[in-house]
C-alpha cells in the first residue's frame, strides 16, 4: 500500500504508523462525562468500505495524516495534513450510523 | 556426442562443454543449457519419484511449470530444495540430486505405495486418522504410529541445515513501465515505451530474453526470430531509460502498482563475483504495467500420461530447438490443437522420426495439415491415446478411436519412446489474477482469459490469448505505446512468416477410459489422478476451493500451473456444468518459488540494526555482558573473573550505597520540547504541573494515556523559558514521542510547540552514592556543585575535561545522585573523566541488575509495574494527579473500576526462606505447593538479592495492596517449582525518609 | 574543547572493499561537519525561517517540499513541514541560527552530536541507495540540492542529494555503526572506497 504523503510524495506503507481512526470527537479535555469520554476511547465504527484515518508519516516528515481508505480494497481517495483538516474535537459525530450499547449502566 | 543431441541447430554454444553431476553421476552439457536439457541429451529419462506414489516420472515442461522433475541443487554445504531441472542452468562444477527416492531413483522401495493406490487416495488423512475407531486404536494414535513412515515416504527436497553462506539482499526500483515477460510481445512494448522516453524495466524470469522466439522458428522482419529478438534486446540494452533484468521472476502484485521480483544473480555461475548476492528481491513500483506473461500449454489426462517420455508438444519443441536436444528417436504427437503440428514438424526436422499424430478432432486446419505432411508419420484424426507402456522410460502408447467424447473400438499399439501432448494453452493469468477481477473464461481458447484489472496494467500477447505472433507483436507495441502515454508509432511493425493455424482447440481435457486400471494424472506434482476428482465430486466436494482442498490438487509447490484447468474441466463433466460456473481460484502470490533469503536479505546476522551508546566500546572493553533492550545494548553487570551475575550486581549496587557507582543513563529517550507554549503543553500531557517549573530546574512528572492508565514516566528540565528536556523510559522513548505528536498535530495544532528526538544528541552518565558529590566536585569545572548551587532537582552547567556538560540533581537510587549529559561525541571523554574522579573513592561501574536492585530497593517503579494495566493509584503516584488542571487520561483515570480498592497495587515482598523469587511468579495468601495451588492475589514484578536488607525481596502487584502490608503469604511458581513463605511488606525497602537522597 | 569522537570508530577502515577490482563504485565518508542543526518554524513563518537561514549561511532556498542548497561547505534542505536541516563544517552555527531566529519564527535544536553524517558519491551511489531506501533517487525525482526523510527499517535517515552522483545522510549516533556496515554490505558488490 501507498500513502501519498503530502510534504514527501507516495510512500510504502511500511513508513507509516496507524494512529487511530479519524471520526472521533475529542470531549471538552475539563470534560467528566464519561460517556463521552467512553464513546471516544473506545467506540469505533469499522466500517467496510471507505474510512478516515490518521497515518502519522512516522518513517518520514512525521506529520500526522488524515486518509480516507478502503477498507475493503486499500484504495485511497484522499490525504491532508491533519493540521490543515477541520480539528475532530470540533466536528460533529460521523455521518455513519453507529451502534452503541442501549445502556452503560446495565451492567453489574 | 551422446545420443539424444542433434548435430547441428539450437542455441547452446557446442564449443563449450560444462561439466556436472547429477545424483553422483558425472555429465557433461553446453553453455546454454539447462539441467533438463542436459540429461535430456545425456540419454536421461528418470527425473524424479512423485510425490505419494512413488511413480517414476520424467519431465514434462522445458519452463517454470515443470511439475516433476524438481531437484535438490547442492553448493558450499547448503541444500536448495524442489528447484524445476529446467529452471536449472548448469555450469561447471554443478551438483544436483533427486528428490524423493530411496535408496537410488532406479530403485526406490517407495514404489510400493504405488500397489496401495486405492489407500491413498484424496482424503486419505481425513479418513484413515480422523475416524472414531479403527481396530483398538483411536484414528489420532494411528496417526502417530504412522507419521513417521508417512513423512518419509510423501514429500519433497529435503531442506539443509547449514548455515547458508551466500548473501541475499533487496532492491527498491521506479520506472514509467515495468514490462513483465521479455517475449515477442514484451519486447516490442519495452521498445515502443522506451522511444516515448519513458524509464522502462523489462523483467524476464529466463536467462535469455526472447521468450518463445528461442524456439518457435518463425521468421520475423526475414530473420530467425531468435536473431530478432537478440537484435531488440540489444538496442533496449544500448538504451540509458531501460534495465533489463533476466533471470528475474515477478511473482507478486501488490497495491499502488508495487510489484515483487525475484533476480538469480548468481546462483547460475561457476563462481560467483566477490560479494554477489546469490538472489535479490526486487520492489518495483511501477507507473504502467505491460503484463507479457504468456501462456503454458496444458496437458491431456489419459491413463498412463505420468510415464517418462509424455511431455508437453510445446516443451519438446524447445528441446529441439533451442537447445538441440530430441526427447525421443520416434515421438508421437497427440493434441486437440494446431500447436503440436508446428512441433511436429520441428522435431522431424531436427532429426527425429514421427510417428503418428493423433489428434481427437475429426477435421484441422489447411496450416495444420501442411505441417503434418513435413513432419511425417500417421495422421491419426479423430484418435485418442488410451494407455501408455513401459517402466522409467516410455515404450509405447495405445491410440483408439475417439468419438462422441469417449475411446472406441480395438487399441492399437504405437511403439515410441516420447509421447508430445498438447491440450491447449492457459494464458499466464497469475499476476493479472492479484490485481484484477475474477478471470474470463473463454469458450473459444478453452482457457481463463485475463481480468478486467483493477490496477494500472495492460496486457499484451499469449497473456490475452493471442495465438499468432503476428497478433502479439500488434499487441506489444499497442500496450508499451498507451503506457507510455505515446501516441505517434514510431516502430515498424516487422513481417511474420508463421504458418496460419487454427488458434481454437477442441474442449477434449481428458481420455476417460471405463474400467481403466491404469492412473490418470490430472496434478503430477501432487499425485492427484482424474479419480480423485471424482472422488471429491461424489463426497461433496464440488466447489473449485472444496475440491482443491480435498485432493491437494494445485496446492504444490507448482500450484497448478499444468493442472488448475483439466481439474476444473473434469469436475464440470461430472457436474455436467459449464467450466466458470465451477469456478476459478484467485492466485495468489508468489507466482514461482522465492528462496527465503531473498525475503529476510538484510534483516539479519550483524546486519540487525542496534544502538549503542556513546560509551559502549568503553563498556565491552572493561567487562560488560551486554544484554539487549529493545534494540539498545545496556551493560547487564561487569563482571569480575570467577563472579556469578549474583555476586556482580550484588558487589556494584553495595558498592554504589557505600561510595560511587556509575551507569550509562544515555538510552533514556530525550525530547526537546520547544516553543512559546511548550509548558502549557506539558501541562496537558503530564499529571502533574510544569509551568510552574522554574528555569534550571528538573521535576518528575507522569504521563497517562487517554484511557486512565499510566503510560510513561521520567524527568523534564527546563532549560530556558520555552526551552525544556524531556527524558523517557528507555523502552518507550519512540511511543512517547508518537504520542505526544499526535495531540500537536491532532488535537492542540494551536499550540506553538516543536517536539524533536534529541535522545542520540546527549551521552547521559548518572552518578550516585554518598560521595557522588566530591566525585563532580573533582570533575566538574565552572560550576559549583554543592548543595546551594545545585540542590535537589537542580540543574547546572559546567564542563568535565573541556566538555560542556549539564548536570542535574536527581536520583533513581535513592542515593545523592546526578546525572551528568554531555554532546554524544563527548560521552565516553567525559565518562573517563567521571571515572578517574571517582578512583579515590572506589567507584564502580554498574549495569542493569544493580540499576534494578537499587530501585527495587527504594520502591521505584519502571516497565515492570508500569505494564499499561496499572494505574497511578495501583502505583501510589495518585499523588501526581492535579487536581487543578484537566491532563491526558485525568477524565478516565476517574473511572469507577480504577478506582475500585481490590485492584492489584504495588507493595513490597520478602523470602523467607532465604531462597531467590522469581519475577512473574504468584502470591496465594493460603499455603502453595506441588499437591495444591492457592488462589493467586497477584504477581511479583520484580527481584532481586537486596544488599541492604540481605535478603531476597521483590516487588509485587497484589490484591489488597498496602492493606497486607505484614502479612505472611506464599510465592506460588509451579512453571518452576518454586514455592514458599513471604512476607507483603512497603515497597519503599530502604530508607524509606529518603534521608540519603540529600547526602 | 574535548575532541568530537565518531562513533564509527571501529568499523571505519579507510581504502578499498568489496568486489573493487573494476574500480570503486561508490566512494563513503564521514564527513563529520562541526555543526547540524535543525530549524523549525511555526506555521506561516516558513519564508522568515528561510531568511533567516540565508542570512546566516548564505544559502539561498527553494521554496517546496525538500527544497534545499549545499555550497561545499554548508547545506540546508527542508525534510518536513517548517523544517530544515542546517549543516556547517565550521563549529557554532546554533549559536549563529539562534540569534537569527527569534521565538516568534520558530525554534533551533543543535543535533551536532546527535547525527553522523556519511557521505557516498560515485557512479553506483543511486544503486547502492536503492538497496537501503524505498525512494527513487533518479535526478528528475530527486534533484540536486532536495532533501528527503526516509528510512531503513528502523533506522530513519535524512539524504540530500548534494551533488549529480553524491548524496549525504544523516542518520541518528546510535544507528550509525550499524547503518554504516548495512550500508558497507550494500556497497560490496560494486566495490567502495572509504575515504
Amino acid at each position: 500500500m501507498l500513502i501519498a504523503c503530502p510534504y514527501c510524495g507516495p510512500r510504502d506503507v511500511a513508513e507509516f504508523t496507524y494512529q487511530g481512526d479519524a471520526n472521533r470527537p475529542r470531549p471538552d479535555p475539563a470534560s467528566t462525562d464519561l460517556d463521552a469520554w467512553n464513546d471516544y476511547v473506545y467506540q469505533r465504527a469499522n466500517p467496510a468500505g471507505p474510512h478516515r484515518e490518521y497515518w502519522q508519516h512516522s518513517g518520514g516528515c512525521r506529520s500526522h495524516l488524515l486518509v480516507t481508505r478502503n477498507t475493503l480494497t486499500h484504495e485511497i481517495a484522499g490525504v491532508a495534513f491533519v493540521r490543515s483538516a477541520p480539528v475532530p474535537a470540533t466536528k460533529p459525530a460521523p455521518a455513519a450510523p453507529r451502534k452503541r450499547p442501549a445502556s452503560r449502566k446495565a451492567k453489574p | 556426442m551422446s545420443g539424444r543431441r542433434t548435430e547441428t541447430g539450437g542455441r547452446i554454444d557446442r564449443l563449450r562443454t560444462i561439466r556436472f553431476t547429477f545424483d553422483g553421476k558425472a555429465y557433461t552439457g553446453h553453455a546454454g543449457d539447462t539441467l533438463a536439457s542436459a540429461l535430456l541429451a545425456a540419454g536421461v529419462t528418470l527425473f524424479g519419484r512423485s510425490f505419494k506414489y512413488h511413480r517414476p516420472r520424467g519431465l514434462v515442461a522445458a519452463g517454470v511449470d515443470e511439475p516433476n522433475a524438481l531437484v535438490t541443487v547442492l553448493r558450499d554445504g547448503t541444500r536448495e530444495p524442489n528447484v524445476p531441472a529446467t529452471q536449472v542452468e548448469i555450469f561447471d562444477g554443478l551438483v544436483a540430486e533427486s528428490q524423493n527416492r530411496f535408496p537410488s531413483l532406479s530403485f526406490d522401495l517407495g514404489a510400493v505405495n504405488g500397489l496401495g493406490g486405492r489407500f491413498f487416495g484424496a482424503g486419505f488423512y481425513y479418513k484413515t486418522f480422523m475416524g472414531p475407531v479403527i481396530g483398538p486404536l483411536k484414528g489420532t494414535r494411528v496417526w502417530m504410529l504412522c507419521e513417521w513412515f508417512i513423512r518419509r515416504a510423501a514429500g519433497l527436497g529435503r531442506a539443509g541445515r547449514a548455515a547458508d553462506p551466500a548473501t541475499y539482499e533487496r532492491v527498491n526500483a521506479f520506472c514509467d513501465v515495468l514490462v513483465v515477460g521479455s517475449g515477442l510481445a514484451g519486447l516490442v512494448a519495452a521498445r515502443a515505451a522506451a522511444l516515448e522516453g519513458k524509464r522502462v524495466i523489462l523483467a524476464e524470469a529466463d536467462a535469455t530474453m526472447g521468450g518463445s522466439a528461442n524456439w518457435s522458428g518463425e521468421r520475423i522482419g526475414g530473420r530467425p526470430a531468435d536473431e530478432w529478438a537478440e537484435d531488440t534486446t540489444a538496442e533496449l540494452a544500448a538504451m540509458d531509460n531501460v534495465r533489463l533484468l533476466p533471470r528475474t521472476t515477478v511473482w507478486g502484485y501488490y497495491d499502488g502498482n508495487t510489484l515483487a521480483a525475484t533476480e538469480r544473480v548468481s546462483g547460475h555461475k561457476a563462481q560467483a563475483a566477490k560479494a554477489e548476492p546469490r538472489h535479490r528481491t526486487w520492489t518495483i513500483r511501477a507507473g504502467t504495467v505491460v503484463l507479457a506473461t504468456g501462456a503454458l500449454e496444458r496437458p491431456i489426462v489419459f491413463p498412463g500420461n505420468d510415464r517418462p517420455g509424455v511431455m508437453l508438444a510445446g516443451a519438446a519443441e524447445r528441446y529441439a530447438n533451442e537447445f538441440g536436444v530430441l526427447p525421443g528417436r520416434r515421438i508421437a504427437l497427440f493434441a486437440n490443437n494446431d500447436g503440436a503440428y508446428r512441433a511436429a514438424a520441428a522435431l522431424a526436422a531436427a532429426g527425429a522420426g514421427i510417428a503418428a499424430i493423433v489428434d481427437v478432432r475429426p477435421a484441422i486446419s489447411e496450416g495444420a495439415r501442411m505441417l503434418a505432411g513435413m513432419a511425417g508419420g500417421e495422421l491419426l484424426l479423430g484418435h485418442a491415446v488410451t494407455g501408455t507402456q513401459g517402466g522409467t522410460a516410455l515404450s509405447g502408447i495405445s491410440v483408439r478411436r475417439f468419438d462422441a467424447g469417449r475411446p472406441t473400438g480395438e487399441a492399437r499399439a504405437l511403439p515410441v519412446d516420447c509421447l508430445a501432448v498438447s491440450g491447449g494453452w492457459s494464458p499466464v493469468i497469475h499476476l493479472a489474477s492479484q490485481a484484477g477481477q475474477k478471470p474470463v473464461w473463454s469458450d473459444e481458447r478453452q482457457a481463463f482469459l485475463p481480468p478486467e484489472p483493477t490496477q494500472n496494467w495492460l496486457g499484451a500477447g499469449a497473456f490475452t490469448g493471442a495465438a499468432i505472433t503476428a497478433e502479439a507483436l500488434a499487441q506489444g507495441r499497442a500496450a508499451g505505446l498507451k503506457a507510455a502515454g505515446g501516441k505517434a508509432d514510431r516502430t515498424k511493425q516487422p513481417e511474420v512468416e508463421a504458418p496460419t493455424l487454427d488458434p481454437a482447440p477442441a474442449p477434449v481435457f481428458e481420455i476417460a477410459v471405463p474400467d481403466g486400471r491404469e492412473k490418470a494424472f490430472v496434478d503430477f506434482q501432487h499425485d492427484v489422478t482424474a479419480d480423485d476428482v471424482r472422488l471429491a465430486r461424489r463426497e461433496g466436494f464440488v466447489s473449485v476451493e472444496h475440491m482443491k482442498r480435498y485432493t491437494t490438487l494445485g496446492m504444490a509447490t507448482d500450484q497448478g500451473k499444468t493442472s488448475n484447468v483439466p481439474g476444473l474441466a473434469i469436475m464440470a463433466a461430472e457436474r455436467g456444468v459449464p467450466i466458470p460456473e465451477v469456478g476459478t481460484t484467485r492466485f495468489r502470490a508468489p507466482y514461482a518459488s522465492v528462496s527465503l533469503g531473498s525475503i529476510a536479505a538484510e534483516r539479519h546476522g550483524d546486519l540487525r540494526p542496534a544502538r549503542l551508546t556513546p560509551m559502549h566500546d568503553w563498556h565491552v572493553e572493561h567487562g560488560a555482558v551486554m544484554q539487549a533492550a529493545g534494540l539498545w545494548f545496556r551493560p547487564q553487570i561487569y563482571g569480575l573473573p570467577g563472579e556469578t551475575v549474583e555476586q556482580a550486581y550484588v558487589r556494584e549496587a553495595r558498592t554504589v550505597r557505600a561510595g560511587a557507582g556509575i551507569v550509562d543513563v544515555s538510552t533514556l529517550g530525550k525530547i526537546a520540547v520547544q516553543g512559546p507554549d511548550a509548558a502549557a503543553f506539558l501541562d496537558r500531557v503530564y499529571t502533574n504541573t510544569f509551568s510552574t517549573l522554574p528555569v534550571g530546574k528538573a521535576r518528575y512528572g507522569l504521563m497517562l494515556r487517554e484511557d486512565g492508565f499510566v503510560f510513561d514516566d521520567g524527568t523534564t528540565w527546563r532549560l530556558g523559558e520555552n526551552d525544556f528536556l524531556m527524558t523517557t523510559t528507555t523502552a518507550n522513548a519512540a511511543r512517547v514521542m508518537q504520542h505526544l505528536e499526535y495531540f500537536l498535530d491532532v488535537v492542540w495544532p494551536d499550540l506553538r510547540v516543536h517536539l524533536t528526538s534529541v535522545t542520540d544528541e546527549w551521552a547521559g552518565a548518572a552518578v550516585a552514592g554518598p560521595d557522588a558529590r566530591k566525585v563532580l566536585e573533582r570533575a566538574v569545572t565552572g560550576t559549583a556543585v554543592d548543595d546551594a548551587a545545585l540542590p535537589f532537582m537542580g540543574i547546572v552547567r559546567g564542563e568535565v575535561d573541556g566538555a560542556p556538560v549539564m548536570v542535574c540533581r536527581l536520583s533513581f537510587s535513592g542515593e545523592l545522585a546526578y546525572e551528568v549529559y554531555c554532546g554524544a561525541g563527548h560521552g565516553t571523554h567525559v565518562w573517563e573523566a567521571l571515572v578517574e574522579a571517582g578512583e579515590p573513592f572506589g567507584i564502580v561501574p554498574y549495569g542493569l541488575e544493580a540499576l534494578g536492585t537499587l530501585r527495587i530497593e527504594k520502591g521505584h517503579v519502571t516497565g515492570s509495574e508500569i505494564d499499561g494495566r496499572t494505574t497511578a493509584r495501583d502505583l501510589h503516584l495518585d499523588g501526581l494527579l492535579s487536581k487543578k488542571k484537566p491532563f491526558i487520561g485525568s477524565a478516565m483515570a476517574n473511572r469507577e473500576g480504577l478506582a475500585d480498592p481490590d485492584r492489584l497495587s504495588l507493595v513490597g515482598v520478602v523470602s523467607l526462606d532465604g531462597r531467590p523469587l522469581n519475577g512473574g511468579a504468584h502470591v496465594t495468601l493460603a499455603q502453595s505447593g506441588p499437591g495444591g495451588l492457592g488462589e493467586s492475589i497477584g504477581h511479583l514484578t520484580a527481584v532481586c538479592y537486596s544488599p541492604a536488607l540481605q535478603k531476597y525481596v521483590a516487588l509485587a502487584l497484589l490484591r489488597g495492596g498496602s492493606a497486607l502490608h505484614g502479612t505472611r503469604a506464599f510465592v506460588s511458581d509451579p512453571m518452576r517449582g518454586r514455592f514458599g513463605p513471604v512476607e507483603i511488606v512497603s515497597h519503599h525497602f530502604f530508607d524509606p525518609e529518603g534521608s540519603r537522597l540529600h547526602g | 574543547m574535548a575532541e568530537r569522537e565518531s562513533p564509527l570508530v571501529p568499523v571505519y577502515r579507510p581504502g578499498s572493499h568489496g568486489n573493487f577490482a573494476a574500480g570503486a563504485g561508490v566512494r563513503l565518508l564521514e564527513t563529520r561537519p562541526g555543526s547540524i542543526v535543525q530549524a523549525a518554524a511555526w506555521p506561516g513563518e516558513e519564508r522568515r525561517l528561510a531568511a533567516a537561514i540565508a542570512a546566516v549561511t548564505g544559502l539561498a532556498l527553494p521554496e517546496g517540499p525538500g527544497a534545499g542548497a549545499a555550497d561545499g561547505r554548508r547545506a540546508a534542505f527542508g525534510f518536513a513541514p517548517g523544517r530544515v536541516l542546517v549543516v556547517d563544517q565550521q563549529d557554532g552555527l546554533a549559536a549563529m541560527l539562534s540569534g537569527a531566529i527569534a521565538s516568534d519564527i520558530g525554534t533551533v535544536t543543535d543535533l551536532s552530536h546527535g547525527r553522523t553524517a556519511i557521505r557516498i558519491s560515485g557512479d553506483k551511489a543511486e544503486w547502492v541507495l536503492s538497496k537501503l531506501f524505498a525512494i527513487d533517487f533518479a535526478p528528475a525525482a530527486f534533484p540536486s540540492g532536495a532533501g528527503r526523510a526516509t528510512l531503513h527499517h528502523d533506522v530513519s535517515a535524512l539524504i540530500q542529494r548534494t551533488g549529480e552522483r553524491q548524496f549525504d545522510l544523516y542518520v541518528f549516533r546510535s544507528f550509525a555503526r550499524s547503518f554504516w556496515t548495512m550500508l558497507c554490505h550494500a556497497a560490496a558488490e560494486v566495490g567502495y572506497e572509504v575515504a
